[in-house]
């Protein structure tokens, strides 16, 4: 028997890296994945994922034995809060799939741990040289200040932010500094469920259409539309990896632009694959293909595109 | 020129043009110096290349350098610079979609990041100007990469190409200008317009000294430009309009000053070497004069296709037999200026006294009046519209009465009446990433006819569709993607798009044997197939009818 990592198609038994719509689909008959993975996956409304599978939560550091024979161990990763990665021990050979995965210090969930292996399945989200990324400490500024400068001259300040992770990571921010935030839809759904990992978020309240002066805004970017047509005096700001480059300001509609990231940037990329020791990588998402040649000539590593959805043939 | 990228940074960040305005008016008040002030200027009207001293006098237009760089250069040094090869520049540079960009985000982990003083820049372009080996310019712009900041890197590339994609036109600089020296706006851009030189103008009104700004001869002043009417559509009522026939050749500026002359392109080009023989017949205008009219190719009283025009700029020099076998006249307009002062906020009614006057006293053949009429009604329009059709012309221009000269401004006062030559339907056969707002999406869009089971390219169209079309249109063209050719993507012949254009021509350029002019598209065919489209006999058929609408030419193919 085998176990697959992030399938988006039921499988016997399937890791869930993090709780991100795309790396966690429903319908397998084992689901191991870490307990925060869990707690969020619960909360989606998009469907019953757990439903009608063994769920399996997986602590870090606590190697499980397979079947086969293959013992699996969950490593934290800096993504979103729950996000691991996976080592995969069998006969002799250490196999470890990052998910999606950043290396500086995340504003809300664990610190990356570099596990030395000898095969590294990593993403490449922004695997090319010109994605480089604010520190969590410069983002928090910049996103501050942002709000600060708006709310003073009397416009609205507006983040937009996906909603599980990067929205409560601005949420918890502007709280801290002690900013009133006004926080939409599913956004302020997930906060609660953050709060049970033990962040504290103080004195923001749920958008009011009705009441937005004085407040900066946290809101999901199909949401822009509809703040923009209200006529208020809104500035809009996009905290995304996307907007390391001026074209995300036609992209996301927004004039401030936050180069910030739940992704590493590329030389944190070549650094975490560094780290590892790795002869052999797979790359997965985004610039696979330029990712693994510039492993190939620059490194000598094994280095190859592979497809998502990964089985990991452990018998 | 770091604190100018910091400004062009801020500029960027605010979406209004207020705020735009404002933060390069607070960055104006910084600069110390008049020679910094002067280089910011020229600097953000993409004009760094302006900084040398340029000459001009009665006889001699010196034009100011240009520095034409290709990405060629600039990929070869970001290469020696960075150690990256092409194929991971090419894909970073598809990604951001702006050259002096991916130049800052590459050479970011990489420069020494010393300061740039906006002195140094322009030394630095000047060398860059004055070397002819490329391998030269390689080596040099290798060790700017090397040595400055990454922001200021992007800026310093960005000027070169002028393209610097900040949502910053130049009436928001002549703003700043204002806002930055105490000056009302309509101050500053009246001395602009009078001197034609936005750094001099910033130092006079820094200094208190606007009034004293005279208007100059021979330094090319901005077109008025006309509005398109659309296709059926009325002028605004309650006010009158003239009308003239609208050529179709060459906008043209003429400066005469008791027998010099000067002719200068839409494009600020000193273009006299091109005609000779208008430049002597404009001598003959008594006094000085700025006038502005087109430049066309004439014979027997009327104008000659533009194709007979292009022929002859296209020969790289110009022989006494093409003066002969085509024939130029300057059309005249407008006065912009007249025996020492500026006529720009005299009435048209005013100018056209003076044009007529200044035509009529130049006594010359090559020197016409273009014919107009009061406006009566504008029932009238379409029966003019198809008369000026059949003199051979583009279609008509209104000019409300009574309106000013407003140099550079596409206004209400004057509107162009002007239909789509003929329509088309054709296939999208490859599509191409467009550049800055259009970087990730596929907005340039080659076409084809058709040719029994075959498709024959004859254009590229790039405007007509609106921004969540081109998304969507995007979306359908990578689903039918068959092939990659560097940037341009090859596709089934699947899309159907409705092109209008002005024109038809034969050229070599395209597989069909035909090229189309100003094509642009009006509208996504998603009720047509591919066999639906239009075929090559269909464009044979317009290419003859378009002859036919260009009667007396001369030679045989057009």
């Amino acid at each position: 028997m085998g176990l697959w990592l992030d399938s988006i198609v039921p499988v016997a038994a399937n890791w869930i890296s993090h709780a991100h719509s795309d790396h966690s689909r429903g319908g397998h008959g084992r689901i191991l994945a870490s307990p925060e993975t869990i707690r969020f996956l619960r909360l989606r409304e998009d469907e019953q994922i757990l439903a009608g599978s063994v769920i399996e939560p997986m602590e870090c550091d606590a190697p499980v034995s397979l079947p086969s024979g293959a013992v699996i161990t969950a490593k934290p990763a800096a993504h979103i809060t729950g996000a691991r990665q996976l080592l995969v021990e069998f006969g002799g050979e250490r196999l470890l799939y990052t998910g999606d995965i950043k290396l500086q210090k995340p504003l809300l969930g664990a610190e990356t741990e570099i596990v030395p292996c000898d095969h590294l399945i990593i993403e490449s989200t922004f695997g090319l040289p010109v994605y480089r990324f604010l520190t969590c400490e410069q983002a928090a500024e910049r996103i501050v200040r942002f709000a600060r400068e708006c709310l003073s001259e009397g416009s609205i300040p507006v983040f937009l932010g996906y909603p599980l992770g990067r929205g409560q990571e601005i949420v918890y921010t502007l709280c801290r500094a002690g900013i009133p935030t006004a926080v939409h839809g599913a956004i302020a759904r997930l906060i609660p469920a953050h709060e049970e990992s033990g962040y504290q978020f103080c004195g923001w309240e749920p958008y009011d259409a009705a009441n937005m002066p004085g407040k900066a805004h946290v809101v999901t970017p199909g949401f822009r539309n509809t703040l923009e047509a209200s006529g208020k005096p809104v500035r809009i700001a996009y905290v995304s990896g996307w907007a390391a480059v001026d074209n995300a300001r036609a992209r996301s509609g927004a004039e401030e632009l936050i180069p910030y990231s739940d992704h590493a940037g590329f030389q944190e990329l070549l650094d975490i694959v560094d780290g590892s020791g790795a002869r052999r990588v797979d790359v997965v998402h985004g610039y696979t293909e330029t990712f693994a040649r510039i492993l190939r000539e620059r490194r000598n590593i094994d280095a190859r595109a592979a497809m998502v959805g990964v089985h990991v043939e452990d018998d | 020129m770091d604190a100018l990228a910091e400004a062009c940074e801020r500029v960027a960040s605010h979406a209004g043009r207020l705020a735009k305005v404002a933060a390069l008016a607070e960055y104006f008040r910084t600069l110390e110096s008049d020679e910094d002030l002067r280089r910011a200027v020229q600097f953000l009207l993409g004009r760094p290349a302006a900084m040398a001293p340029a000459v001009s006098n009665l006889f001699e237009t010196v034009e100011a350098p240009k520095l034409a760089l290709g990405y060629a250069v600039i990929r070869d040094a970001l290469r020696a610079a960075s150690g990256w090869d092409d194929e991971t520049l090419r894909v970073c540079h598809r990604e951001v979609g702006d050259g002096g960009e991916t130049v800052g985000l590459i050479m970011a982990p990489f420069t020494a990041g010393e300061p740039m003083s906006l002195e140094r820049a322009e030394q630095l372009y000047l060398q860059l100007h004055a070397m002819r080996r490329a391998d030269a310019r390689v080596r040099m712009m290798t060790e700017i990469f090397r040595t400055y900041r990454p922001l200021t890197l992007k800026y310093f590339i960005k000027a070169i190409g002028n393209s610097f994609r900040i949502g910053l036109q130049e009436k928001m600089v002549e703003e700043a200008v204002a806002a930055a020296t105490g000056k009302s706006a309509a101050a500053v851009r009246a001395a602009n317009n009078r001197l034609g030189d936005l750094a001099a103008v910033a130092i006079a009104a820094r200094h208190d000294q606007l009034d004293s700004i005279e208007a100059r001869l021979f330094h090319p002043m901005d077109f008025m430009l006309a509005k398109p009417l659309e296709d059926g559509a009325a002028p605004p009522e309650g006010v009158e309009w003239y009308v003239e026939e609208k050529y179709d050749g060459v906008r043209a500026q003429a400066h005469c000053d008791h027998g010099a002359v000067a002719i200068f392109s839409r494009g600020m080009e000193d273009v006299s070497k091109s005609y000779p023989e208008l430049v002597s017949a404009l001598g003959r205008v008594p006094g000085s004069a700025i006038l502005d009219g087109e430049i066309l190719a004439w014979r027997d009283g009327r104008a000659l296709s533009f194709t007979m025009l292009q022929q002859r700029l296209a020969r790289k020099k110009l022989t006494e037999a093409m003066q002969v076998s085509i024939p130029v006249v300057f059309m005249g307009y407008d006065v912009l200026y007249r025996d020492g002062g500026l006529t720009l906020d005299q009435t048209l009614e005013e100018r056209r006294a003076m044009l007529e006057a200044a035509v009529n006293d130049a006594a010359s053949d090559r020197v016409l009046l273009s014919p107009q009429a009061k406006l009566a009604d504008v029932a009238e329009i379409p029966a003019r519209y198809e008369a000026a059709r059949e003199n051979g012309n583009e279609g008509l221009l209104l000019k409300r009465a009574g309106s000013l000269y407003e140099p550079g401004k596409r206004g209400g006062a004057w509107l162009k009446v002007k239909r789509a030559f003929a329509t088309l339907d054709v296939v999208i056969t490859a599509a191409e990433q467009g550049h800055g707002k259009r970087a990730t999406v596929l907005s340039d869009y080659t076409f084809a006819v058709r040719s029994g089971d075959q498709y024959l390219n004859i254009g590229k169209a790039y405007s007509g569709l609106t921004d969540a079309e081109i998304r969507e249109m995007t979306k359908v063209l990578r689903d039918i993607a068959i092939g990659r050719y560097s940037r341009v993507l090859l596709v089934k012949p699947q899309q159907v798009l409705e092109v209008g254009f002005d024109g038809i021509q034969k050229s070599p350029r395209h597989k069909s044997g035909y090229a189309l002019r100003f094509p642009r598209i009006l509208r996504w065919r998603t009720d047509k197939r591919a066999e639906d489209c239009d075929t090559i006999e269909r464009v044979q058929e317009l290419y003859q009818s378009s002859l036919n609408l260009t009667p007396n030419r001369v030679g045989d193919d057009a």
